[in-house]
């Protein structure tokens, strides 16, 4: 028996995901844009007045936070859409998005960290903006905990789907509660005062566009490799109930019964 | 009837198109070797798993698309008996009976434990009785509804010689007019019970029989219905605190720790002055209720699962949200229990009075909000591995909010602010129960069907 003329989901098998126009374009744009982002971050923009050189990193960690939100906004899309649709694309959009929301969260909490440690003279304080960012990091640390330990592909996407969304509503009321809990509010430290200075500005903006579609290419190269992970499953389990069915049919007396 | 019809697990099929149609009233029986798939072909029409493809219509309603109506006609007995082992078989068929809203349903409960030979041991609890009572009991939960549907898989597992012998009269004195599919190894009980035969092997049907002596269709009986929603929960909370009254699964246990996390944390803080002593009992109280809450949770949905007894809940025709709204009464009840006796250790422990309105207000929306959040976490691990491990995970940074809430209102009322600085907090205790609750209605359904 031959894969030929095997299609699963409408598209023949073998043929793989096509490197398309949309890839070329990404990974051009984000060769020439990284390297930029990284000149200006470095040596383009000016040393801040009273945080000297450590700032810079606060490029970095303004974009991977807001990146960071992005993913779990399209968790909670995905997950929607998911329970909605039946549909399992919406939940490869949703896993490929949760595991790049958890390693920008991770990013986010690092760099606040080193930087909160340089300003502030801690590691850590029960600010909200940290808080949230924390809790948001737990819920979807367990969001891709549950998924492994549910046996079921069906059952593992949609209770996954349900605490996707579960998780996403909760975030609101962790800022709010702690925003309330806590009086301590963190200065926004690079609009405060006079606000950004033209260069500051054009290398923020160039840094969250680089990181923008850094975040894409990787997101998308995700969701492929989640949809190549699921195919291979479905075909394995295709061509193995294929060859159970030729080998029943081979049994004479086998065949389907009708009434 | 069933039109290429296929069953399985995941992705494999393990039947494959089966077109089949069984005229009501009709026998039949199902053979095959083990693993032929037997009990999925069962389990399927029994709308405990979803098919794999092709289309099964019982009395005329697609199973898939028309679940509870499919649920209310059909009786469905398995290989565990998915009975509650501390209830009597009497209480389990009662319970069963409310949930099917059966109006006369005292005569008909002594009909079928007389029929089934368990009159004698009716008022046993259940985990008291032998395998083969047990699976009596089954039988009796199966058919106590008067299903016109009844799908028995393996039925005269565990009966005795006798019990399997008389297993045909059994059912024509509890079912008379009902189509039966019965699955089973033994082609001596599928002659005995069935009218006809067909064979389950390689993953396709084969009749061994042709259809024969089919009985006149009969003008169809009025059609069961479901007990209300409020009904359905009523039936759900007495069944749960007749059982923990019995069983004292929970309580212990849940109190005993809390007591002890609440002695851990109230030793681990030193307290230099007697002004941290409120905030010290803010933070001890709400962070050792949210772990207590996650602990509880577990066993929440847990011991259904054990016993086998989500499976009889998921049967039934109720709307399978009262199951949550259920837990979650129950959930609200342990942890004010809990937590009242929690208040009570730390006053003495940290010599506060803490019996005050604010506080017992606090407790209240606390007990509310927080079980909206763990008895969903309950139900979404309920089918996970190591969910013991899983639960605190999945609860309690959805619980933190909670928290906060109760740590800050309690501060507002032990440092004298008055009721204006604990009514935001409450108020957001109030709008956590209320989203939560209403997406756990809304999303339950989902996270317990397979």
């Amino acid at each position: 028996m031959g894969l030929a003329g095997l299609t699963l989901h409408g598209r023949q098998i073998g043929r793989p995901a096509v490197f398309g126009w949309r890839g070329l374009i990404a990974y051009t744009t984000l060769l020439g844009l990284m390297p930029v982002a990284l000149y200006m971050i470095f040596l383009f923009a000016p040393p801040e007045q009273r945080q000297g050189e450590v700032y810079r990193i606060l490029y970095g960690h303004v974009s991977v936070a807001w990146l960071a939100f992005l993913a779990f906004g399209i968790v909670v899309i995905g997950s929607v859409m998911h329970l909605w649709r039946r549909d399992s694309r919406w939940d490869s959009a949703a896993v490929a998005a949760a595991e790049i929301g958890v390693l920008f969260t991770t990013l986010t909490l690092a760099t606040g960290t080193i930087w909160g440690r340089s300003v502030w003279g801690v590691w850590w304080t029960w600010d909200p903006r940290l808080t949230t960012t924390l809790v948001l990091w737990f819920i979807y640390v367990a969001y891709l905990v549950l998924r492994m330990y549910i046996d079921d592909v069906t059952l593992r996407r949609r209770v996954a789907a349900i605490f996707g969304i579960f998780g996403f509503v909760d975030v609101p009321i962790v800022w709010f509660s702690v925003q309330w809990w806590r009086s301590l509010h963190p200065v926004q430290t690079i609009t405060d005062g006079e606000g950004l200075s033209p260069k500051m500005l054009a290398t923020m903006l160039i840094t969250l566009a680089a990181f923008t579609i850094f975040f894409l290419v990787v997101l998308r190269q995700r969701y492929l490799l989640e949809r190549a992970s699921e195919e291979s499953a479905d075909l394995h389990a295709m061509v193995r109930n294929r060859i159970d069915d030729e080998r029943q049919a081979a049994i004479p007396s086998a065949t389907g019964a009708k009434t | 009837m069933l039109r290429r019809f296929i069953v399985g697990f995941g992705r494999h099929h393990v039947i494959r198109n089966v077109s089949l149609t069984v005229h009501a009233g009709e026998r039949v029986a199902i053979l095959g070797p083990n693993g032929a798939g037997k009990t999925t072909l069962l389990r399927t029409l029994a709308t405990l798993q979803q098919p794999l493809g092709g289309a099964a219509q019982i009395l005329g309603a697609e199973i898939v698309s028309h679940r509870r109506e499919t649920r209310r006609h059909i009786g469905y007995v398995g290989h565990v008996p998915h009975v509650i082992g501390h209830l009597t078989a009497r209480e389990n068929l009662t319970f069963l009976a409310s949930l099917y809203d059966l109006p006369t349903s005292k005569p008909r409960i002594a009909e079928v434990l007389n029929v089934v030979g368990l009159s004698d041991l009716a008022d046993r609890r259940t985990r008291e009785l032998s395998r083969g009572q047990l699976q009596r009991v089954a039988i009796a939960a199966a058919t106590v509804h008067e299903p016109e549907v009844l799908l028995l898989d393996e039925p005269d597992t565990s009966l005795d010689r006798d019990c399997a012998r008389s297993l045909p009269s059994m059912l024509d004195k509890l079912v008379p007019s009902a189509t039966v599919l019965l699955s089973t190894h033994d082609p001596t009980v599928a002659a005995s019970v069935c009218g006809r035969s067909i064979m389950i092997d390689g993953g396709y049907v084969r009749e061994l029989d042709a259809p024969r002596n089919l009985p006149p269709v009969r003008p169809e009986k009025p059609r069961h219905a479901s007990a209300p929603f409020f009904a359905s929960i009523w039936a759900i909370l007495r069944k749960d605190v007749l059982v923990e009254w019995r069983a004292r699964e929970q309580g212990p246990p849940l109190l005993a720790f809390t007591l002890l996390m609440t002695m851990l944390f109230d030793m681990a803080f030193v307290i230099p002055a007697a002004t941290d002593a409120p905030s010290v009992a803010a933070g001890v109280a709400w962070a050792t209720l949210v772990l207590a809450a996650s602990l509880s949770g577990v066993r929440l949905f847990g011991s259904e699962r054990d016993q086998s007894t989500m499976t009889r809940l998921r049967l039934t025709p109720i709307d399978q949200s009262a199951v949550f709204v259920a837990k979650y009464v129950v959930l609200i009840a342990q942890v004010l229990a809990v937590g009242l006796v929690q208040l009570a250790f730390l006053s003495i422990l940290l010599d506060l009075q803490l019996f005050q309105w604010g506080l017992i207000a606090t407790l209240l929306l606390v007990a509310v909000s927080l079980s909206a959040v763990t008895t969903m976490q309950s139900a979404l691990a309920l089918n996970t591995r190591a969910r013991e491990l899983l639960m605190p995970l999945l609860a309690v940074p959805l619980a933190i909010p909670v928290m906060l809430a109760g740590v800050s209102a309690t501060l507002a009322t032990l440092q004298g602010g008055g009721m204006a600085n604990t009514v935001p907090w409450l108020g957001l205790l109030a709008v956590i129960a209320a989203v939560f609750l209403s997406l756990g209605i809304v999303l339950y359904p989902q996270a317990v069907e397979t």
